[in-house]
């Protein structure tokens, strides 16, 4: 009995009983599903979260803020408990030979401009050169802010590649025009120094394309000149970041640093401190995360691909004993028990087959609905297409064999007579 | 006489063997059959003919006794020799037809061909010629339930011819037709008999039915007490 034969036989035994075959494959369907929409979106997550990670600065990257002591005496903070720019210095010179760039964002501000009788949304942030570095940001154009706009605390300006092309029609002209601010209902006339456009893929520039203008209209203008408007002479920090030279140990640096800060100028301070986080930590976190709910998920699958196969023996046998009759004719024209067996097996592999076809379509749709909402097209790798296709499979013959082998070892005689 | 494709000698059946309940349903039967013969066997119900039937036709073992099938010792053969002597051997035409539900005619008249291995083409071709002779070569496509009782019958016997068999075995294909239907299979045994010079083995409650054919061995309670030769071969 050959291979094509038996599947024509099963896709018929199929086709007589339509709704029994699809609710037999629910369970199968729901497992290969949920594996590949899992992998999909896996494959979207990582790709964003090591996109995200590299175009911060990597493993280079170091934060610094201020935290509560365990023992902490207040539950407020005072103006002498921020980070100062003395403090900054004094890091940036002590720890000269392991730092590439500190960079701080004093704040953020809204603010408007008009264009052509329309007013224009925009977030204002004071930031240091630095910032650049940890922005997701490029400078297309001109240039960032520099050390001579902070010193003189310039009113000067970087805008999005976006904002550019709407307000003075292309990236170049954009460059030495005027760019007049409404804060605080004051007007504030800034020179466009730069453009800089966002290098961002996967989610996370999914994200900011859905977002839209929101994204895209981001001034930033020297931290100086922000903490002037408001009139601090001394801006002062919740938190900056220090970007490593290439083959620094971050752990020991960063606790090298905290300690520095700690001992110098918190050591006094009932209940304020320095502490510290690295890309490093922040990223394992954030896989640690995606490690686990996509454990949860396979767990789930798992169970449910077991429970499908379980609901595929069933079918089976009673398959089997409705056709016990059919069997027996089988045997009474010739076929030998391995025939019966393999007719049967066959049956099961299709059900989950089709199955796990149908779930692998499910899967990959799902996965693209919501990567159509964060905005990427993603598709599952062919690994774990073929590692549904062979796991269906294997339930197919592995629930399938018991019924089969009960139709194989069936006595000729009595399944004759079966009623 | 020609060489006897069924020999059997003091075959003894039994069932429920070794509990308090054992029943023996054939008591030691002798029977040789030659090739080319139409034998009938005839008896009350529950003699055991069924039985007998079963084991000449490799389905069952007997418990005792020594059955040699075309020169081949059926009890010596495992499982899958078993079912190859079936296959290549033996023709079965059941009392209930048992045409397999939702395949063509000539996919049910194919069907031990496909067991036999013989490539799908040639199994067409050759179920296309059984087909013509059982008179049912315009129902080909048809599914067994938009056959009648008859033809499903005649399907059937095409069937059990599929891979030219030494012997064909009938138990009661006339039983569940009617008179006139009956008819029409009895004389496509009688030309498959004729024609073909099969050897035939008819189980019938029907003793006109009986008389047609060359032999009849009477059952009683799993003994033979009658083994003759009917007029008509006698006459020849
Ligand atoms: N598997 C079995 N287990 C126990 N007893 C059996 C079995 N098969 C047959 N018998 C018994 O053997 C006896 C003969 O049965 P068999 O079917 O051979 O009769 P039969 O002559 O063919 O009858 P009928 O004309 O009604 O078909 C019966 O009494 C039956 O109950
Ligand atoms: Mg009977």
């Amino acid at each position: 009995m050959n291979l094509i034969e038996n599947i024509k036989l099963a896709f018929a035994s199929l086709k007589s009983n339509k709704m029994r075959a699809l609710l037999t494959m629910l369970g199968i369907i729901i497992g290969v599903s949920s594996v590949i929409m899992i992998n999909t979106l896996g494959s979207i997550m990582e790709n964003s979260v090591t996109d995200t990670f590299d175009s911060q600065g990597g493993s280079n990257l170091i934060g610094f803020q201020i935290t509560m002591k365990k023992d902490a005496a207040r539950d407020y903070l005072m103006p002498d408990d921020f980070i100062s720019e003395e403090m900054i210095e004094s890091v940036e010179q002590r720890f000269a030979d392991d730092i590439n760039v500190v960079s701080v964002m004093y704040g953020s501000e809204n603010g408007t401009t008009r264009h052509k009788r329309e007013t224009l949304d925009l977030v204002i942030y004071g930031v240091s050169p630095g910032y650049i570095k940890q922005s997701m940001t490029e400078v297309i154009a001109g240039r960032y802010i520099n050390d001579k706009d902070i010193r003189k605390g310039g009113k000067v300006c970087a805008i999005s590649n976006k904002q550019a092309i709407k307000l003075y029609g292309s990236v170049k002209d954009a460059i030495g025009q005027t760019l007049s601010i409404k804060m605080y209902g004051s007007m504030y006339d800034f020179t466009v120094v730069g453009v800089y456009e966002y290098r961002m893929t996967g989610m996370m520039s999914a994200m900011v394309n859905a977002m839209g203008e929101d994204w895209n209209n981001e001034v930033y203008i020297p931290y100086t000149t922000l903490s002037e408007m408001y009139g601090e002479t001394d801006p002062t920090f919740y938190y900056f970041y220090v970007h490593i030279n290439d083959g620094v140990d971050a752990e020991s640096f960063a606790s090298d640093v905290k300690n520095y800060m700690n001992n110098r100028y918190y050591r006094n301070n009932d209940s304020i401190e320095i502490f510290y986080q690295t890309a490093e930590a922040q990223m394992s976190m954030m896989s640690q995360v995606l490690g686990v709910v996509s454990m949860v998920i396979s767990v789930i699958a798992g169970i449910s691909l077991v429970v499908g196969g379980i609901g595929v023996m069933n079918i089976m046998l009673v398959s089997v004993t409705e056709r016990t009759r059919e069997i027996g004719v089988r045997k009474a024209l010739g076929a030998p028990n391995s025939a019966i067996r393999s007719q049967f097996i066959i049956e099961s592999i299709i059900i989950c087959l089709i199955g796990g076809l149908i779930g692998i379509i499910f899967g990959v749709l799902l996965g693209n609905l919501i990567g159509i909402i964060v905005g990427t097209m993603a598709s599952p790798s062919v690994g774990a297409i073929l590692l549904a296709v062979s796991f269906s499979m294997a339930i197919g013959i592995f629930f399938g064999y018991y019924p089969a082998n009960r139709a194989a070892k069936l006595d000729p005689i009595e399944a004759l007579r079966y009623e | 006489m020609n060489r006897p494709i069924i020999d059997m000698k003091g075959i003894f059946k039994r069932f429920y063997i070794g509990t308090p309940n054992e029943l023996e349903i054939l008591h030691g039967l002798d029977i040789s059959v030659p090739e080319g013969q139409f034998v009938s066997i005839v008896g009350a119900s529950g003699s055991g003919k069924s039985t007998l039937m079963n084991i000449v036709g490799a389905l069952d073992r007997q418990t005792e006794g020594k059955y040699v099938l075309d020169g081949i010792d059926v009890s010596k053969l495992d499982d899958t020799e078993l079912s190859g002597i079936r296959n290549k051997k033996i023709g079965f035409v059941f009392q209930t037809f048992n045409l397999i539900s939702r395949t063509s005619a000539l996919k049910n008249v194919e069907l031990p061909m496909l067991y036999a291995g013989v490539p799908a083409k040639e199994r067409t071709k050759r179920a296309k010629e059984l087909l013509e002779i059982v008179e049912m070569t315009d129902r080909a496509s048809h599914m067994p339930n938009e056959l009648s009782g008859g033809q499903k019958q005649r399907i059937a016997i095409a069937r059990a011819m599929a891979n030219d068999p030494a012997i064909i075995l009938a138990d009661e294909p006339t039983g569940a037709l009617d008179s006139k239907t009956g008819r029409l299979v009895m004389d496509l045994f009688h030309k498959l008999h004729k024609e073909k010079g099969k050897t035939i083995v008819l189980i019938t409650h029907n003793p006109e039915l009986a008389e047609e054919t060359d032999r009849i061995i009477t059952l009683s309670d799993g003994r033979i007490i009658s083994d003759r030769m009917t007029d008509k071969e006698a006459a020849e």
